[in-house]
């Protein structure tokens, strides 16, 4: 008899509510995560009196999570106390025309007006538009495998609405938000989130067009910290039985005739188990702790051919003032084609341009407890930084770096920053892969375009191993809070119908 | 005849993309580099 059921590779979101989930289903469930905290991206971590967000700084679609909760007997707003952000944004624009986007869309379309008078009606159509996209891909893209064609056949079956915005997929997140709007100051505006997909506007796919309106059903944060969400997942895990072991690197997957049979850890010690659900990037899962000798040659070419996502490097910054921000996030960003030259011209070519732009997030704004009293916590999550650093590494320029940053935002955006700085970290790409065993420091794990998403992501019921499930950024639906979850849930229902 | 055809299609498509602006044709490039490996991933 097997150790355990159910074997999960890492604690993050998507590992987590899979683990939960399966305990649920009545199996004996092993978490193990190589770090000394859970959450993955969705993490935690203090330092001298002030508690920084690794890396997700909000909560959006919190319905996506609230199913998850709700099939572990509870729901989200019981497990985590939530504090709703409101305005979503507030938007520093290149010439420095501020943007406000309230919650509501009445009032958004107000501000939008007050900026470019002739935009209000193609909000209004974007809104229309996004939400009815928003409402389908909710009931099925998000919770719906994506193994199959078969599953895509059932997925339409199921949400024949989605068909109707075809023309989203096969179109850039540029192309969507030029259709609605013409004004070029407005479309700077909602231009950045096209990085939620990993991408810059002119090859985002389109559907990920929707975030910025999908943002305005309301957006969230965890008082305490990110960590609130993996904590209770882990919580809600651990009443049905559910074991995580912290610092326990797990070394490979123990596979025999093609199946998954459990794992070997760093320490050499073999734990079997029925099951092995992994949670970290599907290339390394692959190619390092199974071996491409196990795979099928169709599926080796598969693997190998994917991109992993972008990088962004984090500012941490524990401040001794209010800082002269308007809201929880402030959004500092540049025009469209700019942002395309960025990543073309900047990114692409192995450097990390020196006009600073990205999001502000102002996490003591919405939990004063994040800092000490009078102090403040900002977390900066800046343009995409490339992983090789054309001419010299992270390591050698990050204290340098740091300066230059904070000297940045305290001159243009954030005065008096430079002068009441008490703790300050730059998270390089470098130091997410060693934090996260992320390779190359990729935030989403693999890119996310048309041609690496849905059934042409790795699959979540493993089709080259027997008894291996896949949850988390690197498969359907990709990465975000909402989605790993969701890829949780998908992994959970797989395993119930085939196991 | 079917050999015109299949110049006069190729040389069609590729008069379409040159006609597109430069974002789309970017798009395309991107997704077109891409292409080969749809089955492989199909099967990953």
């Amino acid at each position: 008899m097997a150790d355990y059921d159910v074997i999960v590779i890492g604690a993050g979101c998507g590992g987590l509510s899979a683990g939960a989930l399966l305990a649920k289903q009545g199996r004996r469930v092993l978490v193990v995560e190589q770090s000394g905290m859970i959450g993955g991206c969705c993490s935690t971590f203090e330092k001298d009196g002030f508690r920084f967000d690794l890396g997700a700084s909000l909560i959006e679609d919190a319905e996506v999570i609230n199913w998850c909760f709700e099939r572990l007997g509870t729901s989200l707003p019981k497990e985590v106390d939530l504090v709703s952000c409101d305005p979503v944004y507030d938007v520093i624009l290149k010439d420095g025309t501020r943007l406000k986007y309230p919650i509501s869309s009445e009032e958004s379309a107000k501000n939008i007006g007050a900026v470019a008078p002739g935009a209000v009606k193609g909000w209004h159509s974007y809104a229309e538009y996004m939400q009815g996209f928003l409402d389908a891909a909710l009931k099925g893209f998000f919770l719906a495998p994506a193994n199959t064609n078969a599953d895509l056949v059932r997925l339409f079956r199921k949400t024949p609405q989605l068909l109707r915005y075809g023309p989203m997929f096969a179109s850039s997140y540029q192309g969507v938000i030029e259709k609605y709007f013409k004004d070029p100051r407005i479309r700077e505006s909602i231009a950045f989130q096209s990085f939620y997909g990993g991408l810059p506007p002119n090859t985002c796919p389109g559907y990920i067009a929707m975030v910025p309106w999908s943002e305005h059903a309301g957006i969230y944060y965890s008082k305490g910290g990110m960590i609130g969400i993996p904590r209770a997942l882990e919580r809600c895990g651990g009443k049905y039985g559910m074991t995580v072991r912290l610092k326990t690197r797990v070394n490979s997957v123990i596979v025999r005739n093609r199946r998954a049979l459990g794992v070997v850890l760093a320490d050499g010690t073999e734990i079997t188990s029925d099951l092995v659900v992994s949670d970290i990037n599907a290339k390394l899962l692959y190619l390092e702790m199974i071996g491409e000798e196990q795979l099928p040659w169709l599926a080796r070419v598969g693997i190998k051919s994917y991109e992993y996502s972008m990088a962004t490097p984090m500012l941490y910054l524990g401040v001794n003032y209010t800082p002269p921000l308007e809201g929880h996030h402030t959004l500092i960003t540049r025009p469209m084609e700019e942002l395309n030259d960025y990543w073309w011209n900047v990114y692409k070519k192995g450097r990390f341009g020196n006009e600073h732009f990205g999001i502000v997030s102002w996490t003591s704004h919405s939990d004063p407890g994040l800092a000490p009293e009078g102090h403040h916590v900002l977390v900066l999550t800046l343009q995409p930084g490339p992983y090789r650093l054309r001419g010299t590494g992270w390591d050698d320029c990050k204290s340098a770096l740091t300066e230059e940053i904070i000297r940045y935002m305290s001159d243009r955006y954030i005065p008096g920053l430079a002068d009441h700085i008490k703790v300050a970290e730059l998270s390089t790409p470098l130091d997410f892969e060693r934090r996260l065993l992320s390779p190359e420091g990729a935030i989403y794990a693999l890119r996310q375009d048309l041609t690496s998403g849905v059934a042409f992501r790795p699959a979540a019921k493993s089709k080259s191993i027997k008894g291996l499930y896949l949850v988390g950024a690197s498969t359907h639906p990709g990465g975000g809070v909402p989605t790993t979850i969701a890829s949780g849930m998908i992994a959970a229902d797989l395993i119930q119908q085939y196991e | 005849m079917k050999k015109k055809l299949l110049i006069a299609g190729v040389a069609l498509a590729v008069i379409i993309y040159l006609k597109q602006p430069e974002r789309k044709k970017r798009f395309l490039k991107e997704i077109l580099r891409q292409v080969p490996f749809l089955i492989p991933r199909y099967y990953a």
